[in-house]
């Protein structure tokens, strides 16, 4: 995604107007993908569960393992204010790039790289502390799904706000700033995404 | 930053200007990244990861290591072809310099830019061509051994697990050349010019999706050497949990192809709605444009589907869960029902370029314009959209749903009528027209005639009584062949001739184009023919042995496959000697009006000098009556 | 004022290649109903129950519905063929006309397909509805059928539980499987009964024939099931009541 990509209607800039634009409906289109594999998760989870096949969604206690307890969704939850709280204060640093306010911008992009380092951090938390193994059922299969995958969009928001951070205080977005556009579109993923797990999880 | 195109000639000791490491990265290291990668995440698997299993399910130490060795494989060859590069430098806010992006899209760098992370377009059509021949090469092969095995009266000369393995092998194999097999090649080099744009949205990206396709290749082919592929191209669980390390292959083959089509499809789509020349509005777009997208734009969202299976299905296998472990609490047919959700709508992905090229070319060879434009857009449209109501048609034995039986019979049996559009349009194009007979031509021809017989066979499977009979038999495996190749891979062959010289700059040999054409066409209507009737006596697919009632229809079928090797050796000869020493072609052979045939062999590197405005639609042929 | 004369526009059949697709079309839809047809009822040999004859018989009707449009794209594709052909690496000129659609054309097609497709699925849905009824019939005798790599195990649960890896089934009597797995996806099918039902773990599904035929027959794994897929297979024998009672004591069942 660099500013200016080799082949263009001449080897001067396009309008950033034009360049963004056209970049945003990428972006749009790869989360479709992403947004199709999610939905698929949460169909994962519910078919599973009112399915439950041997009764196995949450299996009693046996010789050789615990009986599956599942967790409280508040854990998901919370993670979904936290991808919020990034979503909230990557908007505040838009703004302020919008309104040619460098240091809104950089204030608000270095709070949701925070906030996306906090998130990922008690996302592994939470998966660790889990008191069943992925073996013990449905459930416990699921809870890992969407908890792993969870953490691996995390990830990808910690690259993507550092990155955003990063250029910020360098001064890239001093003039044309539809990177910090669409990666408030990734933002508000995140923040879905997250709560649709939660949703799933709160159905146990 | 080291300059790159502008770099004062080496002067001997230390002040000889580094290279940039961009320029130190090519095919071989990438290959050599991630065989190094691979060991080393498959000794430290074994070295870190807790010894076998303490679960009652199955899982083994052996899927970890192979499944994280190869993650470690793809890990180091998109590293080693740099593909990470554009990601880094946007993380430290380097941003690359129009030197650098000239390098990449190959300025200067002859032939070496085809071993490299190369963005212009055209760099990747061609790209692309060569590994989808390879790709069809590799399961040719395979089909040849598995026609041969059943050529034996009885069959039963290669061993039960090998000949599963390449069953299965040689499907998945077909299925991914075969969706790439046109938006590849033609959807990357001709789309562009052909709307008129200097490159595609996302450069960077189409190098990325090129080079995915060959980090997901050795995956599939080292399957052979870990125990093969037990399940068909399906991968149906609970069959694939139980499988040798050769799934895994498989699963990482998937998972990387699906990362590819979602790129591809997301660069495309935007390429054609962001980028078409000033004047070319929907109407004046190329039919051909539109069955790209289609395909394209119904793969986005189907794919992903696909690759969660395969991620639930190596999580069975490697960790122990249980997703489609019954006694687990999993399900059989979910896997089922996620996979048909993609693998309906795909071979839909694989047909509508195959038939929206014969479209384009169809006006050429016959001088009139295309019969009824909009009928065309709204078949497509029409099998796009009806396509991912359709799944559960290949589900209609398992059991699950039955009420749901009817209501997807309906919808199956209403994709014939899109899909009758597409026929009409085809036919009433070569309907009163001044036929110009070339090899594309008469692949049209094929075509109809294929797909009729495909789309035919299809009506009976779709309803449900007559399943109950042809479901999981040889009838199964002659429609599919009959659609995906006889329809596709006919409009693909068709492609290859009709923008050879484009693409390189010579004609592709008459002669040999005609020899390949008949002994392909004829071969595989011997061989599919045959397969039909064995099908309908009782044969069940997917089978190394048979009752002898079906020796003399397998012998038929056989036949015909070395038929089809013969043509496809002649194919891929007259490729190969045209691409070396055919005649050179004028910019504009076939006397087409779309605007590939504007530009000068060789394409110059933006394409266009000025780039074009368009004011009228490429299908004015004909004369006004008087 | 006299009144302009607009010209008759001459009928349709009066132009050649329409002519000639006209007859061109009645011989092809002949050609390949019959051929498409015959073959095919030729190759599933005889049915062995009312089930598998009303498939035969679908597929027959289907073919011979789906020839007129075979045989009109048939046609019109050698008539094309059969006008002058030009070769060469120049193209001829131009056609002499610009047509681009037809309104008549198109809606005629979509209605005729739209009609074919209607009768598809109605009588689809007719034979599915009397397939899915046959399933409640309280009549039948049950038989439960296990799939495993690699063989076929039956219960005759009518009959005091009696197992065996033989499939007897006596002539005329309605039959319902219950059919599930121990390991793997099977398929279980009766090839010439023309029934089919997937073998799945964890799960009981069914599916109903009446054999009215004596004679032996083929049962068939129809899904990919691993090693021994293609060996998973065995006769399944009709017989007369008398006879069946007499075999399923030989089991160990009550008749």
């Amino acid at each position: 995604m660099s500013v200016e990509t080799h082949a263009h209607s001449n080897p001067h800039h396009e309008h950033p107007d034009v360049v963004g634009s056209r970049n945003r409906l990428g972006v749009i289109l790869i989360l479709v993908a992403d947004i199709a594999f999610a939905l698929s998760v949460i169909f994962v989870y519910f078919y599973l569960k009112g399915q439950n096949v041997n009764d196995m969604w949450l299996p009693k206690a046996s010789d050789t393992a615990g009986a599956t307890t599942p967790v409280s969704s508040m854990g998901a939850w919370y993670l979904t204010l936290i991808a919020g709280v990034g979503l909230l204060t990557h908007s505040y640093a838009l703004a302020g790039v919008r309104a040619k306010n460098q240091t809104q911008l950089k204030l608000g992009s270095l709070v949701a790289l925070i906030a996306s380092v906090v998130g990922l951090v008690y996302q592994g938390m939470q998966i660790n502390n889990v008191s069943f193994t992925i073996t013990m059922g449905a459930y416990a299969s699921c809870y890992y799904l969407i908890a792993g995958l969870n953490f691996m969009h995390l990830l990808f928001t910690v690259f993507i706000a550092l990155g955003n951070w990063n250029r910020s205080r360098l001064g890239i977005y001093a003039q044309d700033h539809w990177h910090v556009d669409i990666v408030n579109v990734w933002w508000i993923w995140m923040t879905v995404s997250s709560l649709l797990g939660a949703f799933a999880l709160s159905f146990s | 930053m080291t300059t790159l195109t502008n770099r004062p000639a080496s002067a001997p000791g230390s002040s000889a200007p580094k290279k940039a490491l961009m320029e130190r990265l090519n095919v071989f290291t990438a290959f050599g990244l991630g065989i190094i990668m691979a060991v080393v995440f498959w000794y430290a698997a074994k070295a870190l990861l807790p010894a076998n299993t303490d679960g009652s399910f199955i899982k083994t130490n052996r899927d970890q290591w192979v499944l994280l060795s190869m993650i470690g494989w793809f890990i180091g060859f998109m590293t080693g072809i740099g593909a990470l590069i554009g990601p880094f430098r946007w993380l430290l806010g380097k941003d690359l310099n129009h030197d650098e992006n000239m390098f990449y899209a190959g300025k200067d760098q002859g032939v070496k830019r085809y071993f490299r992370y190369t963005t212009d377009h055209k760099v990747v059509g061609i790209q692309y061509l060569v590994v989808t021949t390879v790709i069809f090469f590799v399961g040719g092969v395979l089909a040849m051994l598995i026609r041969t095995n059943l050529g034996h009266p009885g069959g039963g000369w290669l061993q039960p697990q090998t000949y599963n393995a390449i069953v299965g092998t040689h499907g998945i194999i077909m299925i991914v050349g075969t969706i790439i097999m046109i938006t590849g090649p033609f959807g990357n080099f001709i789309m562009p010019i052909m709307i008129g744009a200097r490159d595609m949205a996302f450069p960077r990206l189409n190098a990325l999706s090129f080079w995915l396709i060959v980090a997901a290749l050795p995956p599939i082919l080292s399957s052979f050497f870990l125990g093969g592929i037990p399940t068909g191209w399906s991968a149906y669980n609970p069959l694939a949990d139980q499988a040798p390390p050769g799934m895994d292959g498989y699963i990482m083959f998937i998972c990387i192809f699906a990362i590819s089509t979602m790129v591809a499809g997301a660069n495309i789509t935007t390429t054609v709605v962001k980028m078409r020349a000033k004047g070319m509005t929907w109407n004046r777009t190329p039919i051909f444009i539109y069955g790209t997208v289609a395909s394209v734009a119904l793969a986005l969202p189907a794919f992903p589907v696909f690759f969660l299976s395969q991620v639930m299905s190596a999580l069975d296998r490697a960790t122990g869960s249980t997703f489609y472990d019954t006694r687990g609490g999993g399900s059989g047919w979910l896997y089922e029902n996620l996979f048909w959700i993609m693998g309906h709508p795909e071979v839909y992905v694989i047909l509508i370029p195959a038939v929206a090229a014969l479209m384009e070319m169809a006006p050429v060879f016959t001088r009139r314009p295309l019969f009824s434009f909009n009928l065309a857009i709204m078949g497509i449209a029409g099998i796009s959209g009806l396509s991912v109501l359709v799944w559960a048609h290949h589900m209609y034995m398992t059991g699950w749903a039955p009420l749901l039986a009817g209501p997807f019979m309906l919808t199956t049996e209403l994709i014939s009528i899109p899909t009758g559009m597409l026929f009409l349009v085809l036919i009433g194009t070569l309907w009163r027209g001044r036929l110009w007979m070339t090899m594309p031509t008469a692949s049209i021809y094929a075509l109809l005639w294929n797909f009729m017989i495909g789309g035919i066979t299809g009506i009976y499977l779709s309803d449900v009584p007559a399943d109950a009979f042809l479901h999981g038999s040889m009838y199964v495996t002659a429609h599919f062949h009959y659609t995906l190749m006889g329809a596709g891979l006919t409009g693909a062959i068709a492609s290859l001739v009709f923008w050879f010289p484009k693409m390189t700059g010579r004609m592709f040999d008459k002669t040999l184009s005609w020899v390949a054409f008949w002994l392909i066409q004829i071969g595989f209507n011997v061989a599919f023919m045959g397969m039909f009737m064995v099908g309908l006596a009782g044969q069940p697919r997917r089978v190394e042995a048979y009752a002898h009632m079906y020796s003399q229809g397998n012998m038929i079928t056989t036949a015909g496959a070395y038929v089809i090797m013969a043509g496809m050796l002649v194919l891929l000869h007259g490729m190969i000697t045209s691409w070396r020493s055919g005649v050179m072609a004028p910019m504009n052979p076939w006397f087409g009006k779309t605007l590939e045939w504007t530009v000068p062999n060789p394409v110059p590197l933006e394409n266009f000098e000025v780039l074009p405005i368009v004011t009228e639609d490429a299908y004015g042929y004909g004369r006004k009556q008087s | 004022m006299s009144e302009v004369e607009t010209p008759k526009r001459p009928s349709i059949l009066k132009s050649k290649d329409v002519r000639m697709t006209a007859i061109l079309w009645v011989i092809f839809t002949a050609i390949i109903g019959f051929v498409a047809s015959t073959v095919q009822v030729r190759a599933m040999g005889a049915p062995a129950s009312e089930t598998m004859a009303t498939t035969i018989k679908m597929m027959r009707v289907f073919t011979w519905a789906a020839s007129p449009v075979a045989g009109l794209v048939a046609a019109m594709a050698a008539t094309t063929l059969l006008a002058k052909r030009h070769y060469g690496d120049t193209p001829p000129e131009d056609a002499d006309h610009e047509i681009r659609s037809s309104a008549k054309a198109s809606s005629t097609w979509l209605v005729v397909s739209a009609i074919l497709c209607l009768f598809a699925v109605i009588w689809g849905m007719i034979v599915l509805q009397n397939d899915n009824a046959a399933l409640l019939n309280a009549k039948a005798m049950n038989v439960n059928v296990t799939g495993q790599q690699w063989v076929w195990n039956f219960d005759y649960v009518d009959n005091g539980g009696a197992r065996s890896q033989d499939l007897y089934l006596p002539v005329d009597r309605p039959v319902v499987f219950h059919v599930t797995s121990k390991d793997v996806l099977h398929s279980f099918w009766i090839v010439q009964m023309g029934i089919k039902i997937d073998a799945n773990p964890g799960y009981v599904t069914e599916t109903s024939v009446t054999p009215n035929k004596i004679g032996i027959y083929d049962l068939r794994c129809a899904e990919l099931c691993g090693l021994y897929h293609a060996y998973m297979q065995k006769k399944v024998h009709v017989v007369s009541q008398a006879d069946y009672d007499t075999w399923i004591q030989s089991q160990g069942g009550k008749a």
